[in-house]
């Protein structure tokens, strides 16, 4: 469905693509991950046709950015609503700018009523929401005409449980319809949840791709033991299980708290920065 | 269903499909108008009073007084036009929703027109009321060519549109249009005769007052309010000619965007 070949875009010294290529199958959920300034949001803006890449290719369905305007979605990294307009209207507007007619524009705004849970604030103004209902409104907009590509640049930033859960549900969903979609997070479990592919960015290209399994699971976590508030030990490991019986019995004070993480993004870039040195 | 929605093939249907768009986008942009309308109240009372105030002055000091005193506060007052267009715009890019309408199928020109048209017919209201004001209170003659008039009217009126669309494409801040607009249109339309009349201006100013579009609005108004419609003509050709020009000009640049940069 979406296939992007050696991006380059370059914004005076600062090279924002550098050689960017990702593609994403009908029906595919890619969770594109990368630090700050990675350029996951550039290669956002030259999918949507709102900026043009100095050399490579974007191919949507076949066919340029340019000439699949209305076939994607695309839901801006930063709150991007009017303020004294209402939710409702904002679906209506771009719906319409969509083609929905009527009855095809009103079950659309009933099933993302829904599905986003904007039910209990669909008649207020988009000023006085919370950042979390801003958020499933934006989603919402990107949404509303079902577009075949759906451009997800952080749709739960700052997002509280209800914000994401929901739209964890309606990304699985449209996936399950057959459309393609990209998604940035910064938030590893939810691309687990997903059964997302994962594509990590850095420095203007992909340097790795592949599910949870092959990326993540070989990976140490971290186990802690806690003895009243000091930390007693603290071990990366990537058999956690084992790890936490093996300490536990040499403890020699009480353990209060536990912790153990599994591995997370950061741990992905560090391993692969590493991988990369090597 | 995944590949949506409504778009059909041919040259008529895409016309369908771009007024119904462009319809969207003027009811839209109509509710935020009206969810904030003080600025245009103001611009329709302040000449109301101003008319009143200056007739006097205006009888005494020059022939056709009555004439010049409210075509001179029309023009000055729809001048304030391009600061409301301007910002409307402005609105969209400190929102960073203009970036959402440009992914959507709307091409740019849509967008301009779908945020334009709603301030023109207010301004058309507008210029007609303080017409018909005018009139009945200020003592102006009733125009006998009134097509004439409003013909005037509808060209004065897009071209403030076109110019405040242009700069509202080309500054980096609120701050710029403001500063461009409101000075701007007040040296325009003062040196284009609309505040005091051009027969009384220093000889330089009358020379300089041929760059003004503000007198050209005033040469085919005062032309069109006195029935004349050889005299509409030109004034009318160059004020279309500089909407047109700036109008390209501004959907040009709202075609590309801004991407990230600015002061907004
Ligand atoms: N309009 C712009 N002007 C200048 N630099 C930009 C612009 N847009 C992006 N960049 C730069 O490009 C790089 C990639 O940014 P971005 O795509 O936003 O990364 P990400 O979304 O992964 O955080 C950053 O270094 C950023 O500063
Ligand atoms: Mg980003």
């Amino acid at each position: 469905m979406l296939q992007a070949i050696d991006l380059v875009k370059r914004y005076g010294s600062v090279l924002a693509l550098d050689g960017f290529s990702l593609s994403v199958a009908a029906g595919e959920i890619v969770g594109l991950v990368g630090h700050n300034g990675a350029g996951k949001t550039t290669f956002v803006e030259i999918v949507s046709y709102l900026i043009r890449q100095d050399s490579g290719h974007v191919t949507i369905d076949g066919r340029p950015p340019s000439a699949s305007k209305g076939q994607v979605g695309v839901a801006p990294q930063h709150i991007a609503l009017y303020p004294s307009i209402t939710v409702r209207e904002h679906l209506v507007l771009f719906g319409k700018l969509a083609g929905l007619r009527r009855t095809a524009l009103d079950s659309a705004i009933e099933d993302l009523t829904v599905a986003l849970r904007l039910g209990a604030f669909i008649d207020r103004k988009t000023a006085g929401l919370s950042g979390g209902q801003q958020r499933r409104v934006q989603a919402a907009t990107a949404l509303i005409h079902r577009p075949g590509l759906l451009l997800l640049d952080e749709p739960t930033a700052g997002a509280d449980l209800e914000t994401r859960e929901a739209m964890l549900d309606v990304v699985k969903q449209r996936a399950g319809d057959g459309a393609a979609i990209v998604y940035t997070t910064h938030y590893l479990p939810e691309l687990v949840e997903l059964q997302a592919t994962i594509a990590v960015a850095r420095n203007g290209k992909i340097i790795a791709r592949g599910t949870y399994d092959e990326l993540v699971e070989g990976l140490p976590g971290e186990v802690c033991l806690i003895h009243d508030n000091e930390e007693e030990v603290r071990v990366s490991t990537t058999q956690p299980a084992a790890t936490l019986i093996d300490l536990l019995s040499r403890a020699e004070r009480p353990i209060s708290t536990i912790e153990v993480h599994n591995p997370s993004l950061d741990d992905l870039y560090r391993s692969l920065a590493v991988s990369d040195a090597s | 269903m995944l590949l949506d929605t409504g778009y059909r093939a041919g040259p008529i249907a895409a016309l369908r499909e771009s007024v119904y768009r462009i319809g969207a986008l003027a009811g839209h942009n109509t509710t935020i108008r009206l969810r904030d309308p003080g600025q245009m109240i103001s611009y329709l009372v302040m000449p109301m009073v101003l008319m009143l105030v200056l007739k006097p002055l205006y009888v005494r000091a020059v022939e056709g007084g009555t004439t010049k005193v409210v075509t001179g506060l029309l023009v000055m007052f729809s001048v304030f036009a391009i600061s409301i267009a301007g910002n409307a715009i402005l609105a969209e890019r400190t929102w960073k929703t203009w970036d959402r309408l440009r992914v959507s199928r709307a091409p740019a020109a849509e967008l301009l027109l779908g945020k334009t048209l709603p301030i023109y017919l207010v301004m058309i209201v507008q210029q007609a009321i303080l017409l018909g004001y005018g009139c009945l209170v200020i003592g102006l003659p009733i125009p006998g060519n009134i097509p004439l008039v409003l013909m005037s009217i509808l060209i004065w009126a897009f071209t403030l549109l076109a110019i405040g669309a242009l700069l509202a494409a080309i500054v980096r801040s609120h701050g710029e249009l403001s500063v461009i607009s409101d000075v701007g249109a007040l040296t325009l339309s003062s040196l284009g005769g609309a505040l005091v009349p051009l027969s009384l201006m220093p000889d330089w100013a009358q020379v300089a007052a041929h760059v003004s579009p503000g007198y050209w609005a005033l040469e085919m108004l005062q032309a069109a309010v006195a029935g004349d419609t050889a005299g509409t003509l030109l004034p009318a050709a160059i004020l279309l000619g500089i909407a047109l020009i700036s109008g390209a000009f501004a959907i040009r640049r709202l075609t590309r965007g801004w991407g990230r940069g600015g002061l907004l």
